[in-house]
């Protein structure tokens, strides 16, 4: 057994164990540490000091803001961090529940300004929607054995209410497939859907009524539900329903009022109001907290004591580039007129074409690949092959994504070069290997006890991997596709190679109108001719993007770590 | 729960109360309706121009002014280079215009023939190429067009003293447009000549903004460019002077305007026959672009306006493609 020549040392026999290179191995982690912060910090100041030009301002306008709004808020968020947590759970949830509101509200008019969604065509997608559903339910009641009946009934219910028969997509598609082999297009009598019929309609009622009862209503009744059951009560919740309404119906004396607008107004109700009401109200019910009431409260107080003690002293405000008007106007020559709404509207637009690309495919890849695949034999090395091809996939120069978009859909396809269509399916493409990843990791964490345990009950595979698999994957599954997704809105060499092009005035309203993009304006503002373009202007859109890009990612972390609370 | 009468009562009235609500509602909402189906006249539609770095500013701003009046025309300007855009876009059909730097090439004409579009050729403005040199390169002021050309071609000089001996022993650090430019393109013709490839030695942008960094950088560096990028970046680099047989003449626009600056050329916008006949937003936009192409703004920007014997050339040959507004608008 034991080596000749060789001792071997106990620690234990000297009593003294030399700790010089683990202190040293744990110092130089933390420098590496330091080094990572600190760089991106300097390079995060260093952005936000050329957008928000802080030192521009008034020293007054600091000191006002500081005391008014800095002090109280800070005070109030340390008190209730040491004294009071459950008060410090209320004040996040009362402040971040309107902003969170207000994003939708504001996502929402964007889409009925840009008409990408007329609130008409969404009323008519609601009842279209609705009345396909009805005929579900009623079959399920009158036929409550006639399972594949009802999978035929599924299919064909929204088919005529929301889409017709035969579909105008169907109709184009066999179109399109026609020309290329030279036969004339087809065209015939169609039964058109309740959907169209609506549209069709001459006459239709204003747009804020169309969004109260296709946007509030729902809503209302989802979050009215929710008090009913609270509370035990239905009357309770049908009186918040009836309640929620009457507030919406104020909108054409509040909306102009406030200079938001009829619709605005019903929006800012159904998205900013009406959730922190349902939540302030449980919190006032259960009497757990209220103090965290005043801090909303605090921090509104304070922006308007500052504002009205700045322009009583005549302070300046800083002269920021990101402001309002940066946020709502199209990119111009002159740098103080310059601003990033089609950008933003174009990127959200591309993120919408990337996820309802790459989703599916992805998830559907990752879970044929874990659930299904053969795992042994020859076809097992294959899988396995093609899971290392996916890995490399990932880590392809975004370039080359964007030359197989070029080669793909512009070239082979036909699509129109620089459209939305066209950026979003290639960005689509390069982020989905890290999809089929990270929904491979989610569905991977799932512990093979809970497969086998619903196994031994008898469950089918496809049983176990609806029932079993796939509620426990989700949370990580969404978490993986918003983080690629938030890759794919910072890519822009994609863009360059499919056409999109560098200044773009209007914000699209359909998925072929020409693209602008975030990370595509700010290249094009790197070389403009106006220096305060290339340094202030420019820094102002990067600010924008990182911020789209932290309410993204902050969204990722919310699910998982509701989720992993739940689970 | 148990259900008292009064509140039975209470239902009941409120089921009439609904029933009367529900009705004057009806009635409020058939009130409150508008007309679908309005569409506003004028122009709209898509206007793609395409095509040279230096000609974008022009562009731009043009697209700019011209949105302002109609709004809903979206007139999308791009700077891919002359050739890039010939190349890539233009004649593939994609782009409606293309903005270009130098006179289309016989090759581009075949490939664009290929693909059913015809270009028609309009000169808008001219420019001045500009030599720029390091702020803090004393040693030279004034070249020659060889002294360029030795610089500029495959295996000539590679230190500044290889051109003139009393030139520092310092490598020439070059910074210019990539192939795809036209300001490249009509450099290695009219300066680096005939007789001699342009360097691959140098590195290459479409971005003319790169091309002054790299400069201002490095003290032995020499690059070229539009004269609006120098305009922009005075302070940043120093301009040569160019002595074409009559003296040194600065880059200026009077200079170029009179023509004793030797290294001015004409700047071209292409527009797609098809799209000008087919397209009344394409047609608008390149007739408003035309017409301002002699106006004060383009001096502003840094190019030479044409002039108005020009300007009445060019919409005389525009309104050969006129098809009157009886074409659908897209």
């Amino acid at each position: 057994m034991a080596t000749p020549g060789r001792e071997i040392d106990w620690a234990g026999e000297t009593g003294q164990v030399s700790r010089l290179r683990g202190v040293a191995f744990e110092l130089a982690c933390l420098a590496a540490v330091g080094v990572a912060l600190v760089s991106v910090l300097v390079l995060l100041l260093y952005v936000a000091t050329d957008a928000l030009r802080p030192f521009s301002a008034d020293p007054g306008w600091h000191l006002v803001f500081f005391l008014t709004l800095v002090v109280p808020t800070l005070g109030t968020a340390v008190y209730f961090y040491r004294l009071e947590e459950p008060a410090g759970e209320v004040a996040y949830a009362t402040t971040g529940l309107p902003v969170v509101g207000i994003l939708f509200a504001a996502a929402l008019a964007v889409v009925l300004d840009i008409e990408l969604v007329t609130a008409l065509e969404l009323f008519a997608l609601l009842v279209a929607t609705l009345v396909a559903a009805g005929i579900v339910v009623v079959h399920g009641r009158y036929r409550p054995g006639a399972a594949l009946e009802r999978l035929g009934v599924v299919v064909a219910a929204p088919v005529v209410t929301v889409f017709g028969v035969p579909p105008v997509e169907v109709i184009r598609a066999l179109n399109g497939v026609l020309s290329l082999i030279g036969l004339p297009a087809v065209s015939g009598a169609r039964l058109p859907s309740l959907r169209e019929l609506i549209l069709l309609s001459p006459v239709a009622p204003l747009e804020w009524i169309l969004v109260i009862v296709s946007v509030t209503i729902p809503v209302a009744g989802a979050l009215g539900l929710f008090v009913a059951r609270r509370r035990e009560n239905r009357r309770d919740g049908l009186a918040f329903v009836g309640g929620a309404v009457a507030a919406t119906l104020l909108a054409p004396v509040a909306g102009p009022l406030l200079g938001i607008g009829s619709t605005g107004w019903v929006l800012a109700v159904t998205f900013c109001l009406l959730p922190p009401a349902v939540y302030v109200e449980g919190v006032v019910r259960r009497n757990e907290g209220v103090h965290g009431l005043a801090f909303p409260l605090v921090l509104v107080g304070g922006i308007l004591l500052g504002a009205v003690l700045v322009r009583q002293f005549g302070f300046a405000p800083p002269d920021s580039w990101l402001d309002w008007q940066f946020l709502t106007s199209a990119h111009s020559r002159t740098p103080e007129d310059a601003g990033f709404y089609p950008p933003i509207v174009g990127s959200i637009m591309l993120l919408i074409v990337v996820a309802a690309s790459a989703f599916p495919v992805g998830v559907g890849a990752a879970i044929y690949l874990e659930e299904y695949a053969p795992a042994s034999g020859l076809s097992g090395k294959f899988v396995e092959l093609v899971e290392i091809n996916i890995g490399n996939l990932a880590g392809v120069p975004s370039v080359v994504y964007g030359l197989l978009g070029l080669a793909l859909f512009i070239r082979a396809i036909n699509m129109p070069s620089g459209a939305v269509i066209v950026g979003g399916l290639a960005v689509g493409l390069l982020i989905l290997p890290i999809v089929i990843i990270s929904a491979q990791e989610a569905l991977r964490a799932v512990p093979d006890s809970h497969r086998e345990a619903a196994y031994g009950m008898g469950a089918t595979r496809w049983q176990v991997t609806r029932s079993v698999v796939l509620p426990q994957a989700i949370p990580g599954i969404l978490t993986g596709t918003i983080l690629a997704v938030g890759r794919a809105i910072g890519e822009t060499a994609p863009l360059l190679m499919i056409g999109a092009a560098a200044s773009v005035r209007l914000a699209p309203n359909s998925f072929s109108d020409q693209l602008p993009a975030m990370p595509r304006q700010i290249f094009a503002w790197s070389s403009n001719l106006e220096p305060e373009i290339r340094h202030g202007v420019l820094a102002a859109g990067v600010v924008t993007l990182l911020v789209v890009l932290l309410i993204m990612n902050g969204t990722a972390i919310l699910i998982r770590n509701k989720y992993q609370r739940e689970l | 729960m148990t259900q008292d009468p009064q509140r039975l009562s209470d239902t009941v009235s409120r089921r009439k109360f609904i029933a009367a609500t529900g009705a004057a509602s009806a009635a409020a909402i058939a009130g409150c309706t508008e007309n679908t189906g309005e569409e506003s006249e004028g122009l709209s539609g898509d206007v793609v121009v395409k095509g040279s770095s230096t000609v974008f500013p022009v562009s731009d701003t043009f697209a700019e002014n011209f949105m302002e009046e109609n709004s809903d025309v979206n007139v999308t300007v791009d700077s891919t280079g002359s050739g890039g855009g010939f190349k890539n876009h233009f004649c593939p059909g994609e782009a409606d215009l293309n903005g270009a730097s130098r006179p289309i090439t016989g090759e581009e004409e075949e490939q664009c023939g290929e693909n059913d579009v015809t270009p028609v050729e309009f000169q808008v403005a001219s420019d001045a190429v500009t030599m720029a040199v390091n702020n803090e390169a004393d040693f030279v002021d004034c070249v020659t067009p060889d002294e360029m050309s030795q610089i500029w071609r495959e295996g000539g000089a590679e230190q500044w003293s290889d051109v003139r001996d009393e030139w520092p022993d310092e490598d020439i650090v070059k910074f210019g447009p990539a192939e795809t430019s036209g300001t490249y393109d009509w450099f290695n013709e009219n300066i680096v000549g005939e007789d001699y490839n342009h360097t691959a030695e140098h590195q290459p942008t479409e971005e003319d903004e790169t091309i002054v960094a790299g400069i201002r950088d490095n003290e032995y560096a020499i690059g070229y460019f539009g004269y609006a990028y120098y305009n922009s970046n005075s302070d940043d680099v120093k301009a040569l002077e160019v002595d074409g047989g009559d003296g040194c003449t600065e880059p200026s626009l009077a200079n170029a305007k009179d023509g004793s600056y030797p290294m001015a050329r004409p700047l071209f916008i292409y527009a797609s026959e098809s799209s000008l006949e087919e397209k009344d937003q394409v047609y608008a936009f390149l007739e408003y672009f035309l017409e301002n192409a002699e106006t004060e703004t383009v001096e502003d920007i840094g190019y030479v306006p044409s002039n108005t014997e020009l300007r009445d050339q060019n919409l005389s040959k525009l309104e050969e493609y006129d098809t009157g507004s009886s074409t659908s608008t897209e």
